[in-house]
């Protein structure tokens, strides 16, 4: 029994004792890896250093104009978007309205669509206090609204339109679906 | 005895329901808590009358809690109901009786903001669509400082091709270049020739 286990253990160290025969063209294979390696990073280096190094553009005055107008198009579409209606498939619209007043205690949308009560829609504060915002459901129709600063100063929506006021304080209006 | 008294006091039970104040159908709670009695009763009889000719009466509702809200005198809140229920009732005849609440209540301010019942008119024959959107705008513009005339062009020109995103689109751009220095008038008629231009191939949309 031990002879067998010898003979066995014998032909296992003869065979890892034989030389590996490697594939000729493994190392031309490997070499040519690496070096498509080293050209991708070395593409990717310079693609950085041409964003990322100081340099002086010349712009003419018409360009520079355009260039001016089309960030002030973009800063007056944002602007123009208030108040911002997401209208679901069905159902009410959410309609998001925002206000800056800046240092105030407290400020209310107020309108026909919460029997325009003071204390029925009270606004956040964001952004150091200045801007104040609420969103709120709304079904398709046209309201009157505005904003009630610390209870008691009434102030329209700079962003929508304004409507003749019957009581000698600024409303607002608002539009939802049709 | 005791019946004859019965008797007797029955024509004064009379008297003081004839003398209890005449509002027709139930008043509005809302109403009734923030009106005092006085305003609450010449407010009612306004929006009973109202009821009775089939005009909308949320937003009388509405003008007489937004007077209440705003700490408006007495005769202020009941005048700005009374105008409010005349205005409506100048739009349902402008408009037709089929008109819906929503379209009488955008009507109202299109004419509270300067545009002629025969305007109204000519929208209603010119658009089969629901008029709501066509009629906010209308008075959106008009408070965006288009001249009236211009306003009521500019939306009758659009009414019969152009869908509600579509006028609602072209009021926003006419304030985009009010906002930016364009005069209102000049902004509504190359805002709306644009938005001809884009609907003229398009298929009028259906509600």
């Amino acid at each position: 029994m031990f002879d067998r286990e010898e003979d066995v253990l014998d032909r296992v160290i003869d065979q890892l004792r034989r030389p590996v025969e490697m594939d000729p063209t493994l190392d031309a294979a490997v070499m040519s890896r690496v070096a498509a390696g080293e050209d991708r990073l070395g593409r990717l280096a310079a693609v950085w250093d041409w964003v990322s190094r100081p340099r002086d553009i010349a712009v003419s005055p018409l360009a520079g104009l355009g260039l001016a107008a089309v960030l002030v198009g973009i800063v007056v579409w944002l602007a123009g978007r208030s108040p911002q209606i997401a209208a679901p498939a069905a159902g009410p619209s959410t309609v998001q309205f925002v206000v800056v007043a800046p240092g105030a205690a407290s400020v209310s949308l107020v309108g026909d669509f919460n029997d325009w009560d003071g204390g029925a829609t009270p606004m956040q504060a964001t952004r150091n206090g200045a801007l104040w915002s609420v969103t709120v459901p709304l079904t398709p129709g046209r309201y009157r609204y505005a904003f009630l600063v610390n209870g008691s100063r009434w102030l329209a929506d700079p962003a929508a339109p304004r409507v003749q006021d019957d009581f000698d304080a600024p409303s607002s209006v608002v539009t939802v679906g049709g | 005895m005791h019946r004859s008294r019965w008797f007797a006091s029955f024509p004064l039970a009379l008297g003081l329901l004839a003398l209890r104040p005449s509002t027709g159908a139930a008043q509005d709670p809302r109403l009734e808590r923030r009106l005092d009695s006085a305003t609450l009763q010449s407010v009612s009889a306004v929006i009973d009358s109202a009821r009775l000719q089939g005009l909308p009466i949320e937003s009388l509702v509405q003008r007489a809690l937004e007077g209440a809200a705003k700490h408006a005198a007495s005769p202020q809140i009941v005048a700005a109901v009374r105008r409010l229920a005349a205005e409506l009732g100048t739009a349902r005849l402008a408009l037709g009786s089929a008109s819906s609440p929503m379209e009488l209540d955008a009507a109202a301010s299109a004419l509270r903001a300067g545009v002629s019942p025969a305007d109204l008119t000519r929208l209603r024959h010119r658009r089969t669509q629901s008029l709501t959107v066509a009629l906010a705008t209308l008075a959106d513009l008009v408070a965006s400082g288009v001249p009236p005339d211009s306003a009521s062009a500019a939306v009758i020109a659009l009414a019969a091709s152009a869908g509600d995103d579509q006028i609602a689109e072209f009021r926003r751009a006419v304030e985009r270049d009010i906002a930016l220095g364009a005069p209102p008038a000049v902004a509504a008629a190359v805002r709306v020739d644009a938005a001809l231009r884009q609907t003229s191939g398009a298929t009028p949309r259906r509600p």
